[in-house]
């Protein structure tokens, strides 16, 4: 089988005319797990929006590809259906629309229709295996959940979309340690089972005490500035992102 | 965009631009207001003296008031350019080729099936509502309720309407409420009695009415005492499309039209895919008889059932009704339709396609489909397998047990005698005997027709209507194959009953539906299998359905009884039989089955689904009416000014739904105003999506103590449209509350605005009112306005207003279309969960139709 591959190119981008990113090259394909740190204001989140499509995100150099064919002109949705995820960093509430409803209907146009039975069985499975209290899924996405939850949340729409590769955007601030622990677990297991490839951004190496990464890029200024494996996290930890 | 009021105003240009009608088809009548054309309009619908009267004091009013200047602007409109009563000389309207294109496009966006389309392009102007109409009547009638046209009414009930006739709404209120007075036209007249509680929304799609313009309808409604009714008005169209269906069937055909898929090879059973976020009870109902299936609807979804008379008895009586999933208990019987229609073939010709390396070429293969041609598609549904490389059909093979020397005869003959080819008889393997024919066009014409693997098989449209005597046959040939008869006994007796197996989904529920055709009830039962096998669907006959069953398959000439030697414990079994009955009846056109098991959950934003047949025949209550407002209602007029008068006497409930969707040339002012007596509880509920200029405000007169009032408005306003709508409270009494929310949605140059109007009177003691009012606006140009008026004369009301204005974003946008949902849809989920604390009162179907309008109306890009 073809693993799929997420191939970022001198990379430039512009947010409200401003360069945030200034030439990243990265390389992410299907079953491995990239962590990528870096300080506040760095470009992280703006390197995942331009990645997922966000129109305000203007490439104005180097290119994105999946399999070997720009993504740049394509809308957002269409590279969901590449099978590639975002898990926000600061989920959107939308009062009035159904977590359940939101899900299924993503469900359905990612991977077609699914019994309703199964669909609700998988939900709650999920649920449960991220602690997710079951009043949650029956409420508006997002909507007066606390940090937590959301995030939770992300993750539960990561298993039930089941992409091929997830951008994780922070998955892990605002939490509190059971709650880290329990997404990293969850993370790893549907890395674990989907051979799914990761790109995980995240500002503290806590959580990357529950996950064995394959590579660590650090990203500083726009700029991808030093990359190594697992063992780059635990330096950063302790001297903190002096290069 | 800027719209060109005028152009799309001036009758001639309108009438010219669509194409719709000439002068000619109607009865002669000018334009233009004058007495004469008051009185004209009063003798030729024969009308007594009192409503001349009234017609003539509206006139006097109407020309004594001003058009109102205080809202949008209604100056463009010339009431000496509208026609104040039309009726159709002929039958025929508009070409059909006539209709816009642009309107057609909509059609198939909507998917109106063909008949529909050409009423509502005004192509058809009779129509006939047939068993739905009568059905529901005759449901009233037992009730005491009267349901009728307001034309009718004033010939049939003239005490009941001089008496409310205009009282709530008098003809001095307004001028477009003078105006309606003058010329009303239409509309509908209801009275519940004291006490009595109407099972299901009435619906303006029942109303018989033949006249096509209904632009100055009159709607009177009384509930009586203690009394309780919904009615939704489908965006005023009179009547509908039933005309070219039969029975319920054409409901089915609407959803099919509506959900993308249908289930393949069966005709009846549609599967709904669409949702709609749910909150509230929702019930599942698993009946006898099908295991496979379970009913979720929601609380007020009506299901046609019987309810269960005694006990401890089994009905003998059975009278369907629309009954409420809520009202439902178990025992309680569900109406299953049974498709009686006979369609039988004598010869049939196929389209053969044969590929061959060269090139494919077509043959045609011709059948004598009678009925031992049946028993062989029998044999081939059970026991036949189809062989060749690469998906190629090139031999069709039975296998049969060695025991079977009878049907291997049988089926080495009619192989023959239908194709002509002696089959190949194969050696015994495993206790199995293979009959196996090499013929591509005859395995082909196998695999397209009746499916290919033993998943899916299938039986095709052609042979599901066939004569009793072919399916007769049909039945036979398959429980040969695979059927069996299972016999124990038990302390308390013998169970008994015949098996059909299949892991075939559509072709058991196939054959259960071709056995109630030849009145036997069976039950499917799903049973797991170990392993990776798929699930069997068992099809089985118990009861008293045996003895015709028995006879079906000439059981006791069977293979089963001479290996197994079962004639003798059947008739010792016949013998010591008890009353063993089945739990379910076949009469007429539907069996009845009793509810297994009925429960609820409290759901909240739940997706709701819909499933089975029963569930579609539940849209035969509702479910046209949808189209109704799916559709654009293109009025020849551009002005509709009708009046709805609701009194609600002490202890009712009336809820009032109007969905309007006039096209967009239309200028919709509307008086809406309800009686509210001691403890009475008044609802209305307005979505308005279609005219050019809406206005519209439905209001409150809480009279009586604790008089309860709500008004739900939604208001879509798409390029150059303006929506004026809100609400008017008026408490006189103590202890009286009321809400008014409003969700209004501008797009573009549209303009939304709420007016809402409090009045506190010196005797309303301890009143409360609640008002909300939430704004969207899709981007930068649209426009929204509110004014809420307040009028206060007492100091201990307590009065709430909220109001809110947002925007749609784009990281909202962005947010939903990450997970896969295109833009629009993503813009569409927004809207609605915007309007989600309205919607949800609706009923389902509505729900789903204003979703598809918003869809289709305001999803477009987020500027």
């Amino acid at each position: 089988m073809n693993v799929m591959k997420l191939e970022i190119k001198d990379l430039h981008v512009e947010v409200e005319d401003k360069e945030v990113i200034k030439g990243i090259s990265l390389n992410i394909n299907e079953g491995e797990f990239h962590v990528l740190m870096g300080p506040n204001g760095s470009g992280k989140t703006t390197l995942s929006r331009t990645i997922m499509g966000h129109t305000k995100m203007k490439v104005t150099k180097g290119d994105i590809l999946v399999d070997g064919e720009s993504i740049l002109k394509m809308p957002t949705d269409k590279r969901a259906k590449l099978g590639l995820f975002l898990l926000f960093q600061s989920p959107i509430e939308i009062e009035g629309l159904g977590l359940l409803n939101f899900l299924n209907t993503a469900k359905a146009s990612l991977q077609g229709n699914l019994p309703f039975k199964e669909f609700m069985e998988e939900v709650k499975n999920d649920a449960k295996s991220l602690h997710i209290k079951e009043d949650i899924i029956g409420r508006s996405l997002n909507y007066g959940f606390s940090g937590g939850e959301k995030k939770k949340v992300e993750v539960l729409q990561m298993q039930v979309l089941k992409p091929k590769i997830a951008i994780l955007d922070e998955p892990d601030s605002g939490l509190d340690v059971d709650a880290v622990r329990v997404v990293a677990e969850n993370v790893n297991d549907y890395q674990q089972r989907a051979k799914a490839g990761l790109l995980l951004i995240t500002h503290y190496s806590r959580i990357l005490n529950y996950m064995k990464p394959n590579f660590v890029h650090v990203m500083v200024d726009g700029k991808i500035v030093k990359e190594g494996g697992r063992d780059l996290a635990d330096q950063i930890e302790k001297e903190g992102y002096k290069f | 965009m800027a719209v060109n009021v005028q152009d799309i105003l001036a009758q001639e240009d309108y009438k010219q631009r669509y194409g719709f009608y000439t002068k000619a088809d109607y009865v002669d009548f000018e334009k233009g207001l004058s007495e004469e054309v008051v009185r004209k309009i009063s003798a030729l619908k024969n009308e007594p003296e009192w409503m001349l009267e009234k017609r003539l004091l509206g006139y006097k009013m109407f020309l004594s008031k001003p058009t109102p200047k205080w809202g949008a602007d209604l100056s463009k409109i010339d009431y000496n350019d509208i026609y104040y009563y039309k009726r159709l000389k002929s039958k025929e309207g508009t070409k059909w080729e006539d209709v816009p294109d642009e309107i057609k496009k909509t059609f198939d966006k909507l998917g109106v099936p063909e008949a529909e389309r050409k009423f509502f392009a005004g192509a058809e102007a009779q129509f006939d509502s047939g068993v739905v109409y009568s059905h529901v009547n005759e449901e009233l009638e037992k009730l005491g309720v009267i349901f009728t046209d307001t034309d009718t009414a004033v010939k049939k009930y003239p005490e009941l309407l001089k008496k409310f006739f205009g009282t709530v709404i008098p003809p001095t209120d307004n001028k477009f409420a003078a105006l309606n007075s003058a010329v009303w036209s239409g509309g509908s007249v209801i009275y519940v009695p004291k006490g009595v509680k109407v099972p299901m929304p009435l619906n303006a799609y029942f109303r018989i009415n033949a006249e096509k313009s209904g632009q100055f309808e009159r709607t009177l409604i009384i509930a009586d005492e203690g009394a309780d009714v919904t009615y939704i008005e489908g965006c005023f169209v009179e009547g509908t499309k039933v005309k070219t269906r039969e029975g319920y069937k054409t409901i089915e055909r609407i959803a099919v039209g509506e959900s993308v898929e249908t289930h393949k090879g069966d005709y009846r059973r549609v599967y709904h895919t669409q949702t709609r976020p749910y909150d509230g009870e929702l019930f599942t109902i698993d009946y006898y008889g099908d295991t496979t299936q379970q009913i979720r609807v929601t609380e007020e979804h009506p299901l046609l059932a019987v309810r269960k008379r005694r006990a401890e008895y089994s009905n003998t009586e059975f009278s369907p009704s629309w009954i409420a999933a809520k009202e439902l208990a178990k025992g309680d019987y569900l109406a299953i339709p049974i498709d009686r229609k006979v369609t039988s073939n004598e010869v049939l010709t196929f389209e053969i396609k044969r590929r061959s390396r060269w090139h494919d070429r077509i043959e045609m293969l011709n059948l004598k489909t009678d009925k031992d041609f049946f028993r062989l598609v029998g044999y081939y549904l059970s026991e036949g397998s189809i062989l060749g490389k690469d998906g190629h059909s090139n031999y069709v093979s039975f296998t049969f047990n060695k025991g079977e020397g009878k049907y291997i005869n049988d089926l080495v003959s009619l192989l023959e005698k239908y194709f002509g080819k002696k089959p190949l008889i194969g050696k015994e393997y495993k206790n199995g005997i293979s009959v196996t024919l090499s013929s591509t066009s005859v395995s082909t014409f196998f695999a397209e027709q009746f499916g290919r693997g033993a998943a899916n098989k299938k039986l095709p449209t052609w042979a599901l209507n066939e004569s009793a005597e072919k399916q007769r046959e049909l039945v036979k040939g398959f429980w040969r194959g695979d059927g069996s008869f299972m016999y124990k006994l038990y302390a308390a007796g013998a169970k008994r009953m015949f098996r059909m197996n299949t892991i075939s989904a559509t072709l058991a529920t196939q054959l259960r539906d071709i056995l109630l055709r030849l009145d036997i009830f069976s039950s499917i039962h799903v049973a797991k299998r170990s392993g990776n096998r798929q699930p069997m669907y068992v099809v089985y006959v118990g009861g008293d359905n045996i003895p015709a069953f028995v006879g079906l398959i000439e059981f006791f000439s069977s293979e089963t009884v001479v290996k197994e030697n079962y004639s003798m414990k059947m008739l010792l079994d016949f013998a010591i039989r008890t009353h063993v009955v089945s739990y379910a009846k076949i009469l007429g056109n539907y069996a009845f089955v009793p509810i297994k098991a009925i429960t609820s959950e409290r759901v909240s934003n739940l997706p709701v689904y819909n499933f089975s047949v029963e569930e579609d025949e539940s849209y035969v209550a509702a479910g046209v009416a949808v189209h109704n407002c799916t559709a654009p209602v293109f009025s020849a007029s551009a002005l509709h000014a009708a009046v709805v008068e609701l009194v609600a006497h002490k202890n009712s409930h009336i809820r009032y739904v109007t969905i309007q969707n006039w096209a967009k040339n239309v200028y919709n002012l509307v008086t809406q105003r309800a009686d509210v007596q001691e403890n009475a509880h008044v609802e209305w509920i307005d979505a308005n999506i279609g005219s050019l200029v809406n206005m519209k405000y439905p209001s409150v007169y809480l009279k009586g103590k604790n008089a309860k009032g709500e008004i739900l408005s939604i208001a879509l306003a798409g390029e150059g449209q303006t929506q004026d709508s809100g609400g008017k409270v008026y408490h006189f009494a103590p202890n009286t509350t009321s809400r008014m929310v409003s969700k209004s949605i501008s797009k573009g140059s549209g303009l939304t605005t709420f007016r809402g109007l409090v009045y506190i009177g010196k005797d309303a003691e301890n009143a409360k009112v609640n008002t909300t009012c939430d704004a969207l606006l899709m981007d930068d140009k649209a426009k929204t306005n509110t004014y809420p008026y307040v009028d206060i004369q007492r100091n201990d009301a307590m009065i709430s207003h909220e109001a809110k204005v947002g925007k749609i974003s784009e990281d909202e946008v962005f947010y939903l279309m990450s997970r896969g949902i295109p833009e629009s849809d993503a813009i569409a989920m927004i809207i609605l969960g915007f309007l989600n604390d309205l919607t949800k009162v609706l009923p389902m179907e509505y729900s789903l139709e204003l979703k598809r309008l918003i869809k289709l109306d305001m999803a477009g890009s987020v500027g």
